[in-house]
């Protein structure tokens, strides 16, 4: 039955990247390029403060001393930053929708295409869904239970409307404005994401969960991410996205920063499977993505699981500032490459505070040209006693033509600190996939039967729905890799 | 020349010259002279003033166009020998040194200079030759050294190497390896034992471009009071180089209160037939080894001095010359009585 399931998604996949369809909805631009004027449109569209305005046109004009970082393992023609469109919308949504009924039937239409029916998914395992459709959210479930438990799940763009403070107080203050390249690009034409407080004490009732996906043709999407635990409270993240097939290669530049404070715990979890771009290496999408985590309470915990099968570009390092004692980070990858893909993906865990503790689990799955990059750093500040971190990263070879890198720092300034590296390359054995044979699985699906077995630490880690769909993915990217 | 490599420039991140030496003094240093000392059949020379043709770093480079002289050695087809290299006069230098086709040559080096010195030597191993390369640096405080080697190693030859550095106000060795030939091994070790105020720097990059060769890696570093020790490791298997094999290991242990251990073992892998691994760790002694010793009646002291040699040990058995081992490991025992003291 599985057998037949996995055979069907192949034989539906086809040549053809399975979300790819573009919805045809009117669009609100911005002007092409990016200069002031495009800041204070973004910001005068969004109905934003001045100060959120000063914050942007700040990063705005830092933007532009700074340059284009190059120290990745990735390569791709200079990015055209003054041909892209920085800000669209959904025209409809320009009044705001006050419930599903309200929504462009398309936005509904090309969700039911995803698989994720918003009407479902209200009902399905207690799971709240801001979706975002390019830019602007257009629907929020969920809401009265939240509210009911304190928690606030809303788009950014209200939260800078309806609690101020709170963002004034925690937006920019992990990813600092002036960060690094995308970050500060992304703090001054950010369009819209998610929001998150939870209040002290409170455990988060559901898992909070966005899909969003990229549009409009040579629309780049800006996601803002912001989340708050306060003290002693747990909430869980999930993160999903699909965007439909086009040629233009398409940038794309999020921020996403969680804070968590005493006691609190953060769990993140990421689906990424935007177009990779075809065979070829033509199209797909450019992910330069800052992610970190703050702990900056005592006994906090952060913890990131990601699976990266999508984009033709990652360039993503989910990292951990453990500033409080007794915090934890964890770092879950899973990064596959296919085609002419490349990843360069891993962790900072900055072990600042006494008796921190890190773990990173990195799995890197290079086939066809591709290449796939961990990069990670684990340092120990000199006055984090008794720190702690282990670190395993595994590459799985699948033919002769992809590359596998390990690129890993570790910086110990603490004698009481102990900090384990564990790294392996290997290929799929033929002993494995032999045995797999002669048992009549087919070669393709024996290659995701072994991909999957390589990386069950990390997908163990994921939440129940999550962890189905990115099993089938690791088989559906691996798709083509073998024979 | 322009600026010194410092730690913007990310292969000298831990390793910051411009801070350690004036630009000045680089440019001004004198030729660099070694005493040399041969047996068995070994041929010197004067190194002609060609560019060397080897692999070099940015500060081999420099070595290379400063050193207007150098040594050139030579081992004959299917001869042995063995050469001690003693730099005797501080500065820019650099040698040439060819091992033919199974041919075997023990090289060893030592130096008994402060100050300033930059050195750039190349090695080209033939088929099948056998090299066995044993390196001290002693403890100064004062000095600044930078070696930069550049090694090819044909198909079926073997390079053996040792590092023994006891650490120096800045102190950088540099291998640029590349196994060219199938069946090709490459064997390195190390230990870097550093008192207050040392600093050493041990940076390798080994790349497999032929299939079926070996590489293994072993480099154990201590450092104490307030010094830094650094291993940087990178191994690149290049396309088509099916069947390598590579192992590097590298260990730090941080004995002082503000010292410090940096390690970044690198793999570049772009051939799909490979076992290639590397393992890093950093730590304090084992408290549950420590309090083994001690509930079978040793004291503190002498426990956490057999957990050190014990820690260094298996690099330095790394060195199969049986002689020169005992030698560096009465270095590295009087090192570690001076750390512990």
């Amino acid at each position: 039955m599985a057998a037949l399931e996995t055979r069907e998604q192949v034989a539906a996949l086809g040549e053809k990247y399975k979300y790819g369809f573009v919805t045809d909805i009117e669009m609100e631009r911005a002007p092409k390029g990016l200069s002031e004027d495009t800041v204070r449109f973004i910001s005068a569209k969004k109905g934003e403060p001045e100060w959120m305005l000063e914050w942007r046109l700040g990063a705005y004009r830092r933007w532009r001393q700074m340059r284009e970082p190059t120290w990745a393992r990735v390569h791709y023609d200079p990015i055209d930053y003054e041909n892209a469109y920085y800000y669209a919308a959904p025209k409809s949504a320009a009044d705001g929708p006050k419930s599903l009924d309200e929504i462009d039937p398309k936005l509904i239409e090309t969700y039911n295409k995803l698989g994720i029916p918003l009407n479902e998914q209200m009902l399905l395992a207690g799971v709240a869904v801001d979706a975002v459709f390019d830019s602007v959210s257009v629907a929020t479930t969920f809401k009265e239970k939240l509210s009911e438990a304190g928690v606030i799940f809303c788009p950014i763009s209200e939260a800078i409307r309806d609690y101020p403070e709170l963002v004034k107080k925690y937006l920019g203050s992990v990813v600092p404005v002036t960060d690094n390249f995308f970050a500060t690009l992304n703090s001054a034409v950010f369009s819209d994401g998610s929001f998150v407080y939870v209040p002290k004490g409170v455990r988060c009732p559901m898992e909070l969960s966005t899909y969003f996906r990229i549009n409009a043709q040579g629309t780049g999407q800006f996601e803002r991410t912001l989340i708050i635990a306060d003290e002693g409270s747990y909430v869980s993240y999930l993160e999903g996205c699909t965007a439909p097939k086009r040629d233009e290669n398409q940038l794309h530049a999020a921020v996403v920063e969680l804070v968590a404070l005493e006691g609190a715990e953060i769990k993140y979890s990421t689906v990424q499977n935007w177009y990779p771009g075809d065979e070829e290496g033509k199209g797909g999408i450019y992910n330069f993505v800052t992610k970190r985590g703050d702990c900056r309470g005592a006994r906090s915990k952060i913890s990131w699981t990601q699976v990266e099968t999508g984009s033709a570009i990652t360039w993503k390092y989910p990292s951990c500032l453990l500033r409080g004692d007794d915090s934890v980070g964890e770092f879950y990858s899973i990064a596959i490459a296919n085609h002419f893909q490349q990843a360069d993906t891993g962790t900072k865990m900055h072990h600042l505070g006494k008796n921190t503790r890190s773990r990173i689990i990195s799995k890197g799955i290079s086939a066809g040209q591709a290449q796939n990059t961990y990069r990670g750093l684990v340092s120990v500040h000199p006055r984090a006693a008794n720190a702690r971190n282990y670190t395993q990263c595994d590459s799985l070879l699948i033919g002769g033509k992809c590359g596998a890198h390990t690129v890993p720092y570790i910086e110990s300034r603490n004698k009481s600190a102990r900090i384990e590296h564990e790294a392996t390359t290997s290929k799929i054995a033929e002993d494995q996939l032999f045995y797999c044979l002669q048992r009549g699985i087919p070669q393709e699906e024996a290659v995701a039967l072994i991909v999957n077995g390589f990386c069950r630490e990390v997908l163990q880690q994921l939440p129940m729905e999550f962890a189905v769909e990115a099993q089938k993915l690791v088989g559906i990217s691996l798709e083509g890799s073998v024979g | 020349m322009s600026a010194l490599p410092n730690r913007r420039v990310e292969d000298w991140k831990y390793t910051d010259l411009r801070n350690a030496i004036e630009g000045e003094a680089v440019a001004s240093a004198p030729v660099a002279r070694w005493s040399v000392t041969l047996s068995g059949t070994v041929e010197q020379n004067e190194l002609p003033e060609i560019m060397a043709r080897g692999t070099h770093g940015e500060m081999g480079t420099v070595a290379a166009a400063h050193a207007k002289s150098g040594i050139f050695l030579h081992v004959g087809k299917g001869e042995q020998g063995t050469v001690h290299l003693e730099l005797s006069n501080a500065g820019h230098g650099r040698a040439l040194i060819v091992v033919e086709e199974g041919a075997s040559l023990t090289l060893r080096e030592t130096m008994s200079v402060g100050d300033f010195s930059n050195i750039a030597i190349e090695i080209v191993a033939g088929p099948n030759a056998q090299l066995h390369h044993i390196r001290e640096a002693n403890a100064d405080g004062e000095s600044v050294r930078v070696s930069d080697y550049s090694i090819r190693i044909a198909q079926g030859a073997t390079y053996r190497a040792h590092f023994a550095d006891f650490g120096a106000k800045l102190s950088r060795t540099e291998l640029h390896i590349a196994l060219e030939g199938e069946g090709a091994e490459v064997h390195l070790s190390g230990v870097s034992v550093l008192g207050d105020g040392g600093h050493a720097d041990v940076t390798t990059r080994v790349t497999h471009s032929a299939g079926n060769a070996q590489s293994t890696q072993l480099f154990k570093l201590i450092a104490g009071g307030k010094s830094r020790g650094v291993y940087q490791g990178k191994v690149s298997v290049a396309e088509g180089a099916n069947g390598s094999d590579s192992r590097q290991t590298a260990k730090g242990l941080l004995l002082g209160e503000r010292a410090e251990i940096d390690l970044k073992p690198e793999l570049e892998i772009l051939a799909d037939d490979v076992k290639c691994a590397h393992g890093a760790a950093i730590g304090d002694l084992d408290p549950e080894s420590l309090f083994y010793l001690r509930s079978r009646g040793v004291a503190e002291p002498e426990a956490r001095a057999l957990l050190m040699r014990a820690f260094l040990e298996d690099a330095v058995a790394e060195i199969t010359d049986e002689d020169i081992r005992a030698e560096v490991w009465s270095h590295v025992e009087a090192a570690l009585a001076e750390l512990t003291a």
